[in-house]
């Protein structure tokens, strides 16, 4: 008799064969694909307005908290309006995945409870949508960068292995939150608040440069911050940024992931039950 | 049997606490620690099935609401893990648990066939070739490039079970998505079933309605409570059970509760 192609047991804490696992995740990336645009299309994102409102949205946003720098802080040059929009659209890329991850699985109860596929794909996906999300505003950025005149130069290509960790990380902390919120469904409304949070605690509406060396502590325990100080300096000011904060960017964009990744592929036979 | 083995249920239990809580929350998790005890209830699935499928075969799967046959079909699918015992899949499966798994109503009915497929594990090409198949079998017409959204819920199933119908794979589990549409495309369903039959093909058909059972199925299991009954030729167990169902309780099945 030939080996059997699927074997079920009992469910056990512990990692599924991830040779298997990948292999079955890697065979549904059309689906991933897929599945991400007709989310995107649900929430209007092909039509023009639609796009448009997708970049108006955060140039909006971005105007308004520098009206607030602008009151609070006296600041008038246009090279912090240039930081705060490129941080700031950066900052919603990592957001973005929070929030359409952290009910991804919920959200796919209906497919969880009737198909067999890896649950990763679920919180994969909503990563998927909020860099869809992101790539116009890149644009938007570009066109500010050249209205204002900072300056383009090699040095911004360092932008690009930022972005990368950036994508990393939104990955991590959307696969740790999909699996959190399963268990704690409240999760989703406490997340407002750790966004905002999040938000006012990076250098978007500073510098990284400005912070009181008392404050010092933000760098150390928030993920974002070397993250998206690489970025003003590269996208910004078109300088090399700190290899340290790259390397602290990447290590805490892994370590999430590892453990977030543990945590949900340990824990994802036991969804269709807890849905 | 001669035939090859296709699905081996051994001892198979399952077991699942649901919470008197409706949704888990960190509040409620917090406001019962002074509680000490969770307020949850255990439900007994599942226990202690066993069962082949051999290939070739027709398993009518029966048995009340409740009985566990939806369960014992998602822990086949690999969708719920069993709490005991034992599952060996042999092939490729594929389920039709519930109808439009993956649809999105917002798009067009051309880009579900597309979703829907993906969903089930065909690839993009394969859809592709099988497209105007698909469209044909639903009857949609022009409307398949219409929001699904503005779909009855008759036209809404007939594409969900084309889409399902041209997946051929080696096991493929029917969970009560006969009986959708009106009486020609219940028919017409119920032949593409029969299309299916072969001898490299398992096929598990949950379902109430006994007359189909007994056409179609060459096999028969009639699950009580989480627990095999019976299991053999569609008569005699379609009998056994309906004679069941008109007499009420009968000693032998109800021993446990």
């Amino acid at each position: 008799m030939s080996t059997p192609l699927q074997v079920y047991e009992p469910f056990r804490a512990g990692l599924p064969k991830l040779g298997r696992y990948w292999k079955s995740l890697w065979s549904r990336r059309t689906f991933i694909k897929e599945y991400s645009k007709s989310e995107l299309r649900e929430q209007h994102f092909d039509s023009v307005f639609g796009q448009l409102w997708l970049v108006l949205n955060p140039l909006l946003l971005s105007a308004v908290y520098f009206i607030l720098i602008v009151i609070i802080g006296g600041a008038t040059d246009s090279a912090r309006y240039a930081h705060l929009t490129a941080s700031l659209f950066l900052f919603y890329l990592v957001a973005n995945s929070l929030t359409g991850g952290v009910k991804s699985i919920t959200a796919g109860q209906r497919l969880i409870l009737n198909t067999a596929f890896p649950r990763i794909m679920l919180p994969i996906s909503a990563v998927v949508i909020a860099v869809f999300k992101f790539f116009p505003t890149l644009i938007v950025f570009f066109i500010i960068k050249a209205v204002i005149g900072t300056p383009f130069t090699w040095q911004m290509l360092w932008a690009i292995p930022v972005l990368l960790i950036a994508i990393f990380l939104s990955l991590a902390v959307a696969i740790t939150i999909s699996c959190v919120n399963v268990y704690f469904r409240d999760i989703a409304s406490f997340l407002p608040y750790l966004t905002r949070t999040l938000l006012y605690l990076s250098p978007i509406l500073y510098e990284a440069t400005a912070l009181k060396p008392n404050l010092r502590a933000l760098e150390i325990f928030n993920p974002l911050f070397p993250i998206l100080d690489s970025w003003s300096r590269a996208m910004v000011h078109g300088e090399a940024p700190h290899m340290s904060s790259l390397l602290q960017g990447l290590a805490w964009a892994t370590g999430i992931f590892f453990l977030g990744t543990y945590f949900f592929l340990s824990r994802e036979r036991e969804f269709a039950v807890r849905l | 049997m001669t035939n090859e083995l296709a699905v081996s249920i051994r001892g198979v239990g399952l077991t699942y606490t649901t919470s008197i809580d409706k949704k888990p929350t960190l509040k409620a998790r917090v406001k019962s620690l002074g509680r000490g005890k969770k307020q949850t209830r255990v439900v007994r699935a599942l226990d202690d099935i066993n069962l082949d499928v051999h290939y070739g075969q027709v398993l009518g799967v029966i048995g009340t609401n409740g009985a566990g046959k939806s369960s014992l079909m998602r822990c086949v699918a690999g969708i719920l893990p069993p709490s005991q015992g034992r599952i060996e899949v042999y092939g490729t499966v594929s389920t039709l648990l519930a109808l439009g798994v993956g649809f999105n109503p917002s798009m067009s009915g051309r880009d579900n066939v597309f979703l829907g497929g993906l969903a089930a594990g065909m690839s993009r090409e394969e859809i592709a070739a099988n497209f105007d198949e698909i469209a044909e079998f639903s009857e949609l017409g022009d409307a398949i490039d219409a929001p699904m959204r503005t779909y009855s819920s008759g036209m809404y199933a007939r594409l969900a079970f084309s889409v399902a119908a041209v997946v051929r794979p080696d096991i493929l589990i029917i969970d009560e998505a006969l009986s959708t549409g009106d009486a020609k495309f219940k028919e017409k369903s119920l032949n593409r079933v029969k299309e299916l039959r072969s001898d490299d093909r398992a096929l598990i058909l949950v379902s109430h309605a006994m007359q189909t059972l007994r056409e179609t199925c060459n096999d028969v299991a009639w699950l009580h409570k989480g627990k095999l009954i019976q299991r053999g030729e569609p008569d005699v167990v379609i009998d056994a059970y309906q004679e069941f169902l008109h007499l009420g309780k009968s000693a032998a099945i109800d021993e446990d509760v």
